[in-house]
């Protein structure tokens, strides 16, 4: 066993770092005639190939009370086709050691691809055809769904889970964003098969979806493969990643759930920017301040470092189309929750009141520049990456620009940041923990 | 395909110990003291990975201190003579990288991630926190309750964890794998900085260090830092690390583990061989080619067999970690939905593994195990972190990163007889620890 001295931040993709501008590769970029994008980063020191397909049909385009859809018809899509039931699949799959992936975020479903560069070819007709010729073979669908209905229960013994969950529907409520992404025990159980059909139908289109690619392959080769496989697939989604209003603000709600644990987890939770909101970089930086930085991070500093009081303490937030969550985390025994939430609250109020020195601004943004060739030198990283780039349509010299980005956030930024996203009553407060001391707290606060 | 001992650990969740492929030339020196350096150079990224392993671990820890290993490791970045508590790390990122350290039974390491540049630098202050630690009770203070808090989220707040525990200390009498690396919370709250200063004295010696670099360095620079830095120190008697032979199991053991749950987790656990190169390459690579048989890839027949046909689980694997030391406690486990039934589970995993013993496996079955093994290993080439560890961690079990490319020559060399005696010699009930955690009354939402 391994014991890390810290955990990695949750969400490492819902950040990103500085590099300098002459470490980046560039993006390569071309568009097929049905609209799909490929955004390409050649890197030929190791024979293997990684990509992802995204498209916009992650959980936020779950029916209505059927959260869970997206994840569900990911599985089923990576699980069989029309021409190859599961046995057949693994088999062809294994053969040649490709490693075929589906998932389902908030926004997006993506199909993912690892092969060594010589079995490419069979790589991206496994693709295809996951992509576009579905088997929803009903016996599969049935375990499939029974299985994930179980993997949801057996997720509840995690504090974590139930934490996400109730800051999620606190956040959200009724909004696309307002459930976890593989759903819940209770909407699980409603979806049907001709639910993941229509969520296919209307949303896994080429127009705004986007191939990333990074490995030991250039874009002629590339496009040569992938043309004639996807030439069939032609039309936009129902609804775009952009049409999402932004979610109302809720503050200074609280949410206890009680389990039989030994410490109690407390999130701190409130809105923050979105993927393309003017303030993000400055509250990128005022967030590495916080918590996003790992030991350099204020919250560390004062909750760990100074106190003793947990293992780690993190935040992080989730930029998408619209403002996604903001949120602090922390687990430390039970009797001690409340002495701990006190010093994040105070840190969150020191910020506030623009306790920021031009030395603190200066050390974060040296971190953040150098630390960003790491962050992509693998080709998981740079599809990971680039999939955020192309799906959010940022601009392509995004990568490049990003250092200058961070150096110009300014302290007088920070500050501004800090008075719009660090008010202590802004926040609420979810808690999960064993009852007896969930009580006392509540009632020390009265 | 990960150990039972890595198993409950919250590791980088993406990345699990594997192998490499066509592993680039390794340069290596060694230092009269008994340090050793062993550099891969790789020019395709400014980015260096280095790590400063140590011989030590877990398993080195005297009866009633367990953890100290593990405690001793975050007493690292406490503070020197020349940085005070927490500057190390804070040093690292200024200089745009990221620093961090893990503990096994085997081991413990030390790793930055930085622009290639500032490599020579870390080397130094590595080997000058090495040499000067302060070690103050009142960091002690602090840190051993953060190290309770750290057990307390990873093991006594997870019912899975926790049976794994109670599993590993069930199935062994001797060897330290009975521990967790973590220490029990009994030990952790006796343990004091005289334990750690002690540990250090006689742990901490440049004959247990090996110095790890992959990236964008140059061999001849690194040797020269290594050799002014942890080359200068002092030589120090190297303590023999605690490796004792298990007794055989004389017939299977089982232990029920009730706590806050909402469904059942059933696993066994076998001890079974790690690798020693030129004496059991065969059989070693033959154990990894049947667990991945088992449950590798997405033909695993534990998922075809329990899940899929039987359903007598909602998922379930197996795993073998060849890289230890003495032993490996080789594990299978299937985690069970609410209408499964643990004899129904326990019942079809060892008729399959029966089955496994019975008949060889299918040629094309067993190229596609080998050819999933071979390219995962190319995969992980692709990152900086899994070539070092895997470098580190050769180095330090005792096999030699020398020896790194003739593991997959054994995996090329095995056939399905030999897969086939893995269930006749080792994966069997009389050799098993079963363990099964019930969700205790009264906890399920």
């Amino acid at each position: 066993m391994s014991l890390f001295k810290r955990l990695t931040p949750l969400l490492i993709t819902a950040l990103l770092w500085a590099i300098p501008a002459h470490a980046v590769p560039p993006i390569q970029e071309q568009k097929l005639d049905n609209g799909l994008r490929i955004l390409l980063m050649e890197a030929h020191n190791v024979p293997m190939v990684s990509m992802q397909l995204s498209m916009a049909g992650g959980s936020r385009f779950d029916p209505a009370n059927k959260g869970g859809t997206a994840m569900l018809l990911a599985a089923m899509l990576g699980d069989h086709t029309a021409r190859h039931d599961h046995e057949a699949l693994a088999e062809l799959l294994d053969a040649e050691a490709i490693q075929l992936g589906a998932g389902a975020d908030r926004e997006g479903l993506n199909l993912s691809l690892t092969v060594l560069k010589e079995v490419l070819p069979s790589g991206i007709h496994a693709l295809a055809e996951a992509l576009l010729e579905p088997g929803w073979n009903k016996a599969r669908f049935k375990l499939i769904k029974e299985n994930a209905i179980s993997a949801a229960q057996k997720a509840q013994e995690e504090p974590g889970t139930r934490a996400a969950q109730a800051s999620v529907e606190l956040l959200f409520g009724d909004h696309p964003y307002g459930h976890p992404a593989g759903g819940t025990l209770a909407t699980l159980k409603k979806i049907k098969l001709a639910d993941l059909q229509r969520l296919y139908q209307t949303q896994l289109k080429p127009e705004g979806a986007v191939l990333a690619v990074s490995g030991d392959i250039t874009m002629r080769e590339l496009v040569d493969l992938l043309k004639p496989s996807l030439t069939s697939w032609r039309g936009a989604p129902k609804t775009g990643l952009f049409d999402i209003e932004n979610a109302k603000e809720v503050h200074g709600q609280t949410r206890t759930i009680e389990m039989p644990t030994t410490q109690t987890l407390a999130q701190l939770v409130r809105l923050g920017p979105a993927r393309q909101g003017a303030d993000f970089f400055p509250v990128f930086v005022l967030n590495h301040l916080l918590g996003g930085g790992g030991f350099g991070s204020r919250l560390m500093e004062e909750v760990r470092e100074k106190r003793g009081l947990v293992y780690g303490v993190y935040s992080y937030f989730i930029p998408l189309a619209a403002e996604g969550p903001f949120i602090i985390t922390l687990q430390t025994r039970a009797n001690q929750a409340a002495e701990a939430e006190a010093v994040v609250r105070n840190v969150l109020k020191e910020m506030f009141d623009g306790k920021v020195t031009k030395k603190q601004l200066k050390e974060t943004k040296a971190n953040l520049v150098g630390s960003f060739a790491q962050r992509m030198d693998s080709n998981r990283e740079r599809v990971g990456l680039m999939g955020m780039i192309g799906f959010y349509q940022m601009p392509l010299d995004y990568l490049q620009v990003w250092t200058k980005k961070v150096e110009s956030v300014t302290l007088a930024d920070v500050q501004d940041a800090a008075k719009m996203y660090m008010n202590p009553e802004m926040w609420n407060l979810v808690q999960v923990g064993p009852s007896s001391i969930i009580e006392e707290s509540k009632a020390g606060d009265k | 395909m990960i150990s039972l001992r890595w198993l409950f650990a919250v590791l980088l969740l993406t990345l699990i110990p594997t192998l490499q492929a066509n592993a680039a030339e390794l340069q290596q020196a060694d230092f009269k003291n008994g340090v050793k350096l062993i550099v891969e150079e790789d020019h395709s990224a400014p980015v260096a990975m280095i790590q400063i392993w140590l011989k030590v671990g877990g398993r080195d820890e005297l009866p009633g201190k367990t953890g100290l290993a593990h405690v001793f490791e975050h007493m690292m970045f406490k503070g020197s003579k020349a940085l005070a508590p927490g500057e190390y790390s804070k040093k690292i990122s200024a200089m745009g990288g990221n620093d961090n350290a893990f503990t096994s039974h085997d081991f413990t390491a030390y790793f930055e991630t930085v622009p290639a540049r500032e490599s020579y630098n870390v080397i130094e202050m590595e080997a000058e926190r090495f040499a000067n630690l302060k070690l103050r009770d009142e960091d002690f203070q602090k840190e051993i309750r953060v190290i309770m808090e750290e057990r307390r989220m990873r093991t006594e707040d997870d019912p899975n964890s926790h049976m794994f525990e109670e599993l590993s200390a069930a199935a062994l009498r001797l060897h330290p794998y009975r521990n967790p690396v973590i220490g029990w919370m009994q030990d952790l709250k006796r343990l004091t900085i005289e334990d750690v200063r002690a540990f250090y004295k006689k742990h901490y010696v440049p004959a247990n260090v090996t110095v790890v670099v992959v990236g964008d360095v140059d061999f001849k620079a690194v040797k020269k830092r290594v050799a002014r830095t942890f080359g200068r120190m002092k030589m120090q008697p190297q303590p023999e690390r605690f490796n004792p032979t298990e007794p055989e199991p004389f017939g299977p053991k089982r232990i029920d583990v009730t706590l806050p749950a909402q469904l059942p987790l059933f696993a066994i656990t076998i001890p079974v061989p790690v690798w020693q190169p030129g004496e059991n390459d065969r059989e070693a690579a033959a154990i990894a080619i049947a667990t991945s048989l088992l449950a590798g890839g997405r033909s695993a027949k534990m998922t075809r067999e329990l899940v899929d046909l039987e359903k007598v689980s909602f998922s379930a694997a197996a795993g073998y970690d060849p890289f230890g030391m003495g032993l490996d406690l080789w594990y299978a486990y299937g985690v069970l939905g609410p209408k499964n039934s643990p004899e129904k589970f326990e019942a079809s995993l060892w008729k399959l593994m029966q089955k496994m013993g019975d008949k060889p496996v299918a040629e094309n079955e067993l190229a596609a195990a080998k050819k999933g093994i071979i390219a995962s290993e190319v995969f992980a080439r692709d990152s900086l972190y899994l070539r070092a560890k895997h470098i580190g961690t050769l180095e330090t079990v005792g096999i030699g990163a020398a020896h790194q490319d003739e593991w997959l020559d054994a995996i090329r060399g095995v056939t399905a007889a030999d897969v086939q005696e893995v269930f006749r010699k080792w994966i069997k009930p009389e050799r098993s620890t079963t363990g099964l955690l019930i969700p205790a009354k009264g906890t399920k939402s």
